[in-house]
């Protein structure tokens, strides 16, 4: 287990620089110079300064003088700057958004905490409705109530999440007027108590929720329903039956823990790719969010938060897939991952 | 034809048998072939029946996928054959146009006009007629979701008839009543009609005081005319008043303040941004605004004139009219001469035949239509409506709506509407047709859809088909690679790749291109992992150790051994991910990085629904691109689900 988990490790960290690398190159063929930016600055605050000199100056500190390639090592942190201090993401440190005029790991701070509080409350909400409603479907496999549930996932996962998002935003805010079309929380909350601003986020919240479980239902249950079939078929549920146990039994203890393995599969992997997907909901809700960020960031060419947001998204992944190996172990105990 | 058979007609009467032939024959045209088949037959077809006719059958069997196989279908030939028929400019905006709610109500001319007709006169998305009893009736888009003004509400003064005159501007009305007032309604923020708040005259010209108090004698009203934000009157002494937005109306200071325009006028015609004016003496002038000092026009008898102020000198006018760029003048001698911008063939006034004269012209936003003499109509200018499809009719008067021809006869009568209907769908912030929108736009989602998806396949199947036959290192190497590639997070990846090729000099075909290559790029490694646990299944079968001990090849045995078995779960897969990447597309559209306006794709039309306002006010805006994204993405799902348990004989067996 131990030396898997190494090997794994390892292997994920080779692959970490080679997207970084990638990464890093097509960002950088953007035709962004920060540089020249600054030193135009300078030059308007005060007219004696020398163009050449400042570009120069602002080029040394910001480390984006010399080669591509020794700027994604400065960048990485095992290249030294100008100044001889070496300064990257092995550092810990990812730059200054140029919009925020702070440290990244600042700035993404608090969209982080939404969004990650966003996703775990609608991996939760998504999780209690899709895995029974799977379980149902498939026992009840052929009825009507079924192919009713079959029609509506195929209706689910066709749409795409920003259609629902406008359908939502169009019948629950602004026909019914239940919650709010957009934002994070109520202006003038920041005086209230924390209860409060508790049930304040929690109201601007739920329609961006709704909508997130709403998208991954479709895909879900379908996939809760095949595996639950599959397992359904299983001689061992056979077995089961003869022997006389409750229908209770055979579902829940034993077609499901087999189902179990492939679910827990696809859990991992939607909630890791949910990340990236709630992009879309915080976007259109205006939640300030990580994806929020990252769109925002590329549209103000802010390189650094960028950068480090995909670092973010590349490190989620890669990580997930380690999860879901080891997952698998823990779920199945015919599994052993350290061959 | 069996043995038995043949003996059997060879006995037979040679009568009977060309009888017998004849009946098979006409049975055969009506009913099929089949019927005639014996019962071993029948058996024997059915036996033959190959395992591909044998899954059509299946796929048949389903009616949810024989019902999305035909929505897909007639979908695919609206798009692809649609483009055909309804061309659509890139370029074309009109603000005058933009959020119109669907409407197919532009020519209705209401029934209690026949044979009633007094007058019409459009100028935006409403007309307005007055009937010979002095009845004012309106048709078209008359509730501006804007404003929320509703023109069909008619003020109090005119709401049991009593209007001598009418005139439609852009967002407002101004009506003369028999007992002298001038009444205007709808939009008056911008000085149309009424009295000005304080301050406002700096923009604005106010209402002259005589109109806005008192009244005026209907019976000494020679024109009222409405403009974009402004208007004038015309009295038959030759005054003008005008008043409205003087911003928008740049002529307009010039034609309250000059007595050069405002005595002796016998007729005025507003363009977008001047006014014309047609002089008692038979000449015309702009003012300062509008100058005619070398300006080029073209005659309908003379062709190009390269100075129009020395052609005209001499020279007297009959009638005027005035696009929203463009003027026409009638001359005495019966010949049009026509100036301005012409960018849709404005100035292409048709020549007539000898001994024939124009007498006079009416304008749309982009047309003009001229009366002859003898009472022929001939129209020119743009033909996005068929405005212009009244030439060679007879007619004693003629009305042009902005994009709209009314004939009408000598009984008042209208004769003959031409032009543009409405918007099925409605207009967007643009003014541009939603419903041609969503034509072009589904041709470029779908061809974004295929190419990325096709491109994804084929990656999919070489590297699937390579490294599960293969096995070994080159497995390895090439799963590391799918790996790596599924570890890309898709969205801001994608986002971040068409970002950076935004800012490259490259044109939008390429760019296109591009974007449905990294759709494609970034979507293979799922198909790809399937493909070769497939393949590892099939290498260890009998048939792959036959081909082997022949001597064949092994790049051919995995391509064309191998592949054919893989063949369900690509095609499959292809139809699924064909519904991913379109929706995958719409989406980048849709956060502003897929395909730019003013290009449109089903995406990039719901691209600005995300406020209240859109959602709200313009539904129509969202409903129906969303309404067709979702119907097309959904019928190939379905279709993609049904033939996935078609071809896969265990999830049939589990149905």
């Amino acid at each position: 287990m131990g030396k898997y988990m190494v090997k794994r490790v390892l292997y994920i960290v080779l692959v970490f620089f080679i997207l970084s690398f990638l990464l890093f190159m097509i960002y950088n063929m953007l035709p962004i110079d920060k540089a020249a930016e600054f030193a135009r600055n300078d030059i308007t605050a005060n007219k004696k300064l020398d163009y050449n000199e400042r570009y120069q100056y602002w080029q040394e500190k910001l480390g984006t003088n010399g080669t591509k390639f020794e700027r994604y090592l400065r960048w990485i942190g095992v290249y030294p700057y100008a100044d001889g201090t070496y300064n990257g993401i092995l550092q810990g440190d990812f730059g200054d958004s140029s919009k925020f005029g702070k440290p990244v790991s600042e700035v993404i701070v608090e969209p982080m905490k939404n969004t990650i509080f966003i996703n775990i409350f609608a991996t939760i909400l998504a999780l209690g409705i899709t895995i029974p409603l799977g379980i149902f479907c498939a026992v009840k496999r052929g009825s009507k109530r079924d192919v009713a549930v079959q029609v509506g996932t195929i209706v689910g996962y066709s749409l795409p999440t920003f259609i629902l998002a406008i359908v939502f935003i169009w019948v629950f805010a602004i026909l019914l007027g239940w919650f709010p079309v957009s934002g994070m929380q109520t202006a003038g909350s920041l005086e209230w108590s924390d209860w409060d601003k508790f049930w304040d986020r929690m109201y601007h919240m739920a329609l961006p929720l709704i909508v997130m479980t709403f998208t991954s239902l479709g895909g879900m249950t379908r996939f809760v329903r095949a595996s639950m079939i599959e397992a359904l078929n299983m001689d061992c549920v056979r077995t089961a039956r003869a022997k006389g146990l409750r229908e209770k039994i055979v579902i829940y203890s034993h077609a499901w823990r087999n189902a179990l393995l492939p679910i827990t599969t696809l859990i991992i992997g939607w909630f890791l790719g949910i990340f990236g997907g709630s992009m879309m909901v915080e976007n259109i809700f205006a939640l300030n969010g990580i994806g929020k960020t990252y769109y925002n960031a590329l549209n103000g060419n802010d390189n650094e938060v960028v950068l480090a947001l995909q670092m973010f998204y590349i490190t989620i992944a890669l990580f997930g897939n380690l999860l879901i190996d080891l997952a698998y172990g823990l779920v199945d105990p015919r599994v052993r991952v350290n061959k | 034809m069996s043995r038995n058979q043949e003996k059997n007609t060879a006995k037979k009467n040679v009568f009977v048998r060309i009888g017998a032939t004849l009946w098979r024959w006409t049975k055969r045209m009506f009913m099929g072939a089949s019927k005639e088949l014996t019962e071993d037959e029948k058996l024997f077809v059915e036996k033959i029946e190959s395992p591909g006719m044998m899954t059509v059958k299946a796929f048949f069997r389903r009616k949810l996928a024989v019902a999305a196989l035909i929505v897909l279908v007639a979908m695919f030939m609206l798009v692809f054959i649609g483009p055909e028929f309804v061309p659509m400019d890139l370029t074309y905006t009109d603000a005058l146009q933009a959020n119109i709610a669907p409407n197919y109500t532009f020519l209705s001319v209401p029934d209690e006009l026949a044979g009633n007709v007094k007058d019409i006169s459009g100028y935006a998305n409403f007309s307005i007629g007055v009937s010979n009893d002095k009845k004012l009736y309106i048709w078209g888009v008359t509730e501006n979701t804007m404003t929320n003004i509703d023109m069909a509400q008619f003020p109090e003064e005119i709401a049991d008839g009593n209007v001598a005159f009418a005139a439609a501007g852009s967002d407002h009305i101004i009506a003369i009543t028999t007992g002298g007032k001038v009444v205007g309604w709808g939009n008056k923020n911008n000085g149309q009609y009424g009295s000005l708040k304080e301050g406002d005259d700096q923009f604005y010209i106010e209402m002259p005081k005589r109109i806005l108090t008192g009244a005026v004698d209907y019976t000494e009203v020679q024109q009222l005319i409405c403009g974009y934000q402004c208007s004038a009157i015309v009295m038959k002494d030759g005054t003008l008043y005008a008043w409205g937005n003087k911003n928008a109306m740049l002529s307009l200071e010039e034609l309250t303040t000059s007595s050069k325009m405002n005595t002796n006028v016998q007729k005025v015609a507003f363009s977008n941004f001047y006014a014309l004016v047609l002089l008692k003496d038979g000449t015309v002038t702009g003012g300062n605004s509008l100058s005619f000092m070398g300006t080029t026009a073209y005659s309908s008898t003379e062709g190009k004139i390269t100075d129009l102020r020395a052609y005209l000198r001499g020279k007297k006018v009959v009638d005027i009219a005035a696009t929203d760029n463009c003027y026409a003048l009638v001359m005495e001698d019966g010949s049009i001469v026509t100036f301005g911008a012409a960018r849709y063939g404005e100035n292409s006034t048709p020549a007539l035949a000898a001994g024939e004269k124009y007498v006079s012209v009416v304008a749309g936003t982009r047309h003009f239509v001229a009366l002859t003499e003898d009472g022929t109509v001939y129209a020119w200018g743009h033909n996005d409506g068929g405005q212009t499809n009244v030439s060679g009719s007879k007619a004693t008067k003629v009305f042009a709506g902005s994009k709209q021809t009314y004939l009408v006869n000598e009984d008042d009568e209208v004769t003959e509407k031409s032009g543009f209907r409405g918007y099925l769908f409605g207009t967007d912030n643009r003014g541009r047709d939603i419903l041609t929108r969503i034509i072009h736009g589904g041709k470029m989602t779908m061809t974004i859809g295929a190419v990325a998806v096709i491109v994804s396949t084929i990656i999919a199947i070489i590297v699937g088909c390579i490294s599960g036959y293969f096995g070994g290192w080159v497995d390895m190497l090439l799963m590391r690679i799918t790996e790596i590639c599924s570890s890309i997070p898709f969205l801001p990846f994608a986002m971040m790749l068409s970002y950076v090729i935004r800012t490259k000099p490259i044109d939008e075909t390429t760019r296109i291109f591009i974007i449905m290559c990294i759709l494609g790029l970034l979507s293979w490694t799922g198909l790809a992992r399937m493909i070769r646990a497939q393949v590892l299944a099939e290498r260890e079968k009998e048939f792959v150790i036959a081909a082997q001990s022949m001597g064949i090849k092994e790049s051919r045995i995995a391509f064309k051994h191998i592949l054919p078995n893989v063949a369900s779960i690509i095609l499959v897969n292809l139809t699924l991910d064909f519904a991913g990447c379109m929706l995958t597309e719409s989406s980048l559209s849709y956060l502003g990085f897929g395909v730019q306006q003013p290009t449109p794709t089903w995406g990039n039309m719901l691209y600005g629904a995300n406020n209240s306002i859109v959602i709200q006010n313009y539904w129509w805006q969202w409903v129906f691109p969303a309404i067709f994204l979702a119907i097309a993405t959904i019928s190939i799902n379905i279709i993609g689900d049904a033939l996935r348990d078609v071809l896969d004989p265990k999830s049939s067996q589990e149905r």
